[in-house]
């Protein structure tokens, strides 16, 4: 007999499941000779699947109304209904707890998971390389993201076998135009003709492989292409950058799939820049070069190759200047969170605090889940009769099981709707809220797989355990109202433990990064940074106006000092090599070239030797002060190294003389150590004008120097920041952390609370008898909220000694990090205050509920038996 | 009991059930349907009607014997009762009523 002889196993077991069981054998026996002997088509399976579809209909199904064949299926909804509702408080609770847990869990999921994909959609991600170059000061080495305009030409060039593609890119700012519509611009991007077909970021129109091709070609984000020309077509239209330079928009940006290391809203041609000397010189800087290799082993390969690659073009300077660099490639995606380059312009992000907020929503998560656990422990001798008369009437044990599980999954269910539904009704508000761009993408495939993980972490997490614990209550033992009460306290209070001590170590943890950050901020960093203005000469208008611009600035009557350098505090300071004659080693110091009033605008006082002075002309030119880390550096004695000579030979051995040392200033990041750093005095290096103005008028102030740029640069408008501002945005990743973090460990307090809320109210409601027979005998409203507060107090108490020390491991690693921190020590206080608002809390939380029981009519609730 | 009205479809099974005498289980029925009237009914739409019949107590089944195309499973056979019998009767002579009511000349112009 042919094997099609028998139908699908599949068909009739169908039938026998869903079917009423006296009318199997016959739709059985009806669909085998069905499918034996009517079967001759050629859709022979698809008809037998009609008519067994078929069958299944209110005639033939089982009935769940009344029926206890219903217990077949997974559990039931309706039975599960009602037992929520008839515990409609505590259920309530764990809805919230959930769906409070579950939206910090789905942001910080989405927060990650953002931070995680950087750059990842590139078609070539993992053949992509940027082009490093290393450096070192004193013994450090360190990276410099930012490469010159040779390279790229002559890494493919010279590995024609491993490097398939290079482009370059270079991030500018400009003034930009388009008819009237005028703005500054700062995420312009210039780049090589391939670099659309190098990555892939998408396009609306233009062929990534020529949209660039055209020396005057530019592409625009499509916000831009609104922004600039509204609802037109701009592509063949021409936008202006600088007043000097046209280009022609030759295609329009889409949306980007995700974040990328460089934020850019314009893409234009980098031919541009050819005609200039700069561009085709080896030391310049400001490129970022990529090359394309085909595996991780080539790319061993090449880099092992680099120092000859460098020795070829550069050998003669390092012999010259005594200074070597090297090259080394990184891979793209680990571009992101290498946040120890310098001089970069790709975005950065901290993996550390991936990892910290990651461990925050776990925790969030887990508070939510022991509130669940908990509360359905406490309810379990509630509903411990339930279980033993459903024993008695023959349920099986696998059975309550599924039916337990089933509340659980039901309140999941109800938590996960509700949390979806506020997440998308607050996104708008968090990514406002921590200045993050977060994009909901629920149908993301990896989203869909993370919340299965999730619901399966949470059901079983929170619903194992009570479903086991409740199914396996004895009947015998339950009726005759022996309930074991003592078996689960221990487990109930190791929860709570639990979940305090991580609220009290998120509330320590908070209160300390705010306190780190505030410290940073307001730091004294060696000099005044109020009230001072840095104005970037971004145009050339301005820069050949440079003398007349800072002389006209002088004369205003709310300026106080006006000084040129070649980078703020906070801003850029390269790493110069410094010989000084009668000493054989050189010096690695950072750098900033300035005139003879940079002092005076920063308000730095010198601690040996003197102040560049003013009168003396040979100061401007011939003069340079050292901080004390140099001076510590070289050895000598601020009396021995004043009168010096000092030539510079990357600058063509440019020669100044040390008239005195300055004290340690923080020209750069409190993050890190405050470096040696030379104040070289010089007319042709100046990027920035600093001016020190009047802080009682600063309105007035910024007018008037306004104006005076107006003037000079009539084409331009003034682009400047004030000191103070932009040294803050250096810590600007820290707010939003601490932001983030004091958002989520609020939402776990909050959580803890309703757990212990929940835990109140039952042993309340459990004690009740109790409490009443207290009134009768004499007891006070406040004995009794005592009486009942104790037992979590106690708890809380446990759970802050446990929190306290972890904290104070977790945190001092973490200040570790700061080159410049608060002292732990110093603020022991925060951990007992911490420790202290819990136990407050919880006692608030406790008593709010306790005092409905404590006041309540003892006759109530005795008289009830 | 729902009124004692029949169906087009439930005067069809009836009626085919009555011919089909003790063959009359749903696989025969369905194949004489298809026969004689040439309609495609599934079986589960069949069932539905049979057991609405049996349910107003115009039919009454019993499990028949075991074929081995049927994988060895009994089959229900359908038999009409006295109520049935009588339904299907009351149905034919209102019908005939009906009929001989209508005049001639209608009869010619409704095939026209």
């Amino acid at each position: 007999m042919p094997k099609d002889q028998h139908p699908p196993k599949l068909s009739l077991k169908l039938v026998r499941w869903l079917c009423k069981s006296e009318l199997v054998e016959e739709l059985e026996g009806n669909l085998h000779e069905y499918y034996t002997t009517h079967n001759q088509s050629t859709f022979k399976g698809l008809k037998y699947w009609y008519q067994v579809l078929n069958y299944l209909r209110p005639s033939t199904l089982k009935s769940f109304k009344n029926s206890n064949s219903g217990a077949m299926f997974i559990f039931n909804p309706i039975l599960t209904l009602r037992n929520l509702n008839r515990h409609r408080s505590t259920s309530l609770i764990s809805i919230f707890g959930f769906t409070f847990g579950l939206v910090a869990t789905i942001f910080l999921y989405f927060y990650i998971h953002s931070e995680l994909t950087v750059d990842a959609f590139h078609e070539d991600g993992d053949k992509i390389y940027r082009a490093v170059r290393q450096s070192e000061v004193n013994g450090t080495p360190y990276d410099i993201g930012v490469t010159s305009g040779p390279f790229a030409g002559a890494l493919a060039n010279d590995f024609p076998e491993s490097i398939t593609d290079v482009t370059r890119a270079m991030t500018e700012s400009g003034l930009v135009s388009a008819g009237e519509r005028k703005f500054y611009e700062d995420r312009i991007l210039m780049a090589d003709a391939n670099f659309f077909d190098f990555f892939s970021y998408p396009l609306v129109s233009g062929d990534p492989k020529t949209v660039l091709d055209k020396p005057n070609s530019v592409v625009l984000s499509s916000q831009m292409a609104k922004k600039y020309f509204g609802d037109e077509n701009p592509i063949g239209k021409e936008i202006k950058a600088d007043n000097m330079f046209t280009f022609i928009v030759t295609g329009i940006m889409d949306e980007m799939p995700a974040k990328t290391h460089i934020p850019f809203d314009f893409v234009a041609s980098i031919e541009l820049y050819n005609q200039f000397d700069w561009f085709k010189n080896w030391w310049s800087n400001g490129l970022l070069t990529y090359v394309k290799i085909p595996s991780p082993q080539v790319a061993e390969n090449v880099k092992a190759q680099l120092p000859g690659f460098m020795d070829k073009y550069f050998g003669e300077d390092f012999q010259k200047s005594g200074r070597r660099i090297d090259l080394t490639l990184e891979p793209l995606e680990e571009i992101y969170f290498n946040n120890k380059t310098r001089y970069d312009f790709a975005l950065h992000g901290n993996i550390r605090s991936i990892y910290i907020l990651g461990v925050v929503s776990l925790a969030i998560l887990f508070i939510a889940c022991f509130n669940y656990v908990n509360l359905s422990i406490a309810q379990s001798f509630m509903r411990a009769k339930e279980v033993g008369v459903r024993k008695v009437l023959g349920v099986h044990k696998k059975r309550l099981i599924l039916q337990f599980f089933g509340e659980s999954f039901m309140i999941l269910l109800f938590s996960i709707l509700l949390a979806i539904a506020l997440c998308q009704l607050l996104y708008p508000l968090f990514n406002q809220a921590f200045g993050i761009e977060l994009d909901l993408n629920w149908t993301d495939f990896n989203v869909l797989t993370f919340f299965a993980a999730l619901i399966a972490l949470v059901l079983i997490t929170s619903g194992l355990y009570p479903a086991l614990l409740l199914s396996s209550f004895k009947p015998t033992a339950i009726m005759k109202g022996n309930l074991g009460t003592g078996k689960n306290v221990g487990l109930r209070k190791g929860l709570v433990v639990v979940q305090f001590a991580i609220s009290i170590f998120l509330i320590v943890a908070t209160v300390l990064i705010s306190r780190q950050n505030a410290y940073m901020n307001n730091k004294d960093l060696g000099f005044d940074k109020e009230a001072v203005v840095v104005v970037r000469l971004y145009n050339e208008e301005i820069r050949n106006n440079k003398e007349t611009f800072m002389k006209n600035l002088r004369l205003l009557p709310s300026v106080k000092a006006v000084s040129n350098m070649s980078g703020e505090p906070g801003g850029f300071h390269d790493v110069t090599v410094f010989k000084i004659a009668g000493v054989n080693e050189d010096f690695r110091f950072r750098t900033v070239f300035t005139d003879t009033a940079y002092l005076s605008v920063l308000g730095i006082d010198v601690l040996a030797g003197r102040s560049f002075s003013p009168n003396l002309a040979s100061d401007a030119t011939d003069a340079m002060l050292i901080n004390e880390k140099a001076l510590v550096e070289t050895g000598l004695s601020a009396n021995e190294i004043i009168g010096k000579r000092v030539s510079l030979p990357s600058w063509n051995d440019m020669q100044r003389t040390i008239i005195g040392v300055v004290p340690d200033y923080h020209f750069n990041s409190l993050k890190d150590e405050v470096e040696p750093v030379g104040i070289v005095a010089s007319q042709n290096f100046g990027g920035r004008v600093v001016v020190k103005v009047n802080s009682s008028n600063l309105k007035e102030a910024m007018i008037a120097i306004d104006e005076t740029y107006r003037e000079l640069s009539p084409g331009f408008p003034l682009q400047y920041d004030f000191l103070d501002d932009s040294l803050e945005r250096l810590y600007e990743e820290e707010q939003k952390q601490a932001r983030l973090f004091s958002a989520f460990s609020g939402i776990s307090i909050f959580l803890a609370c309703l757990g212990i809320f929940g835990l109140a109210t039952y042993s309340a409601q459990r004690r009740q008898k109790e409490l009443g027979i207290r009134k009768v005998l004499g007891a006070t409203a406040q004995q009794i909220i005592g009486l009942i507060s104790k037992e979590f107090v106690w708890l809380v108490i446990v759970a802050s000694m446990v929190a306290i020390p972890v904290a104070w491991y977790f945190i001092s690693q973490w200040l570790g990090g700061y080159a410049y921190r608060i002292e732990i020590l110093d603020y022991w206080y925060v951990f007992v205050v911490g420790g202290l608002m819990a136990v407050v809390i919880a006692l608030i939380t406790v008593a709010f509920k306790t005092y409905g029981a404590a006041i309540s009519d003892p006759t109530e609730s005795i008289r009830n038996e | 009991m729902k009124g004692t009205n029949l169906g087009e479809f439930e005067e069809l099974l009836l009626l085919v059930v009555l011919i089909l005498q003790e063959e009359a289980y749903m696989l025969r029925i369905k194949d004489e349907i298809k026969n004689q009237v040439n309609r495609s009914i599934s079986m589960g739409a069949i069932h539905t009607t049979l057991a609405r019949l049996e349910q107003k107590d115009f039919l009454k089944s019993e499990m028949g014997g075991a074929t081995n195309e049927r994988g060895g499973r009994r089959k229900r056979i359908y038999e009409l009762t006295t109520a049935g019998k009588a339904a299907l009767n009351e149905v034919k002579e209102m019908r005939a009523s009906l009929w001989n009511q209508v005049p001639a000349v209608e009869l010619k112009f409704s095939y026209a």
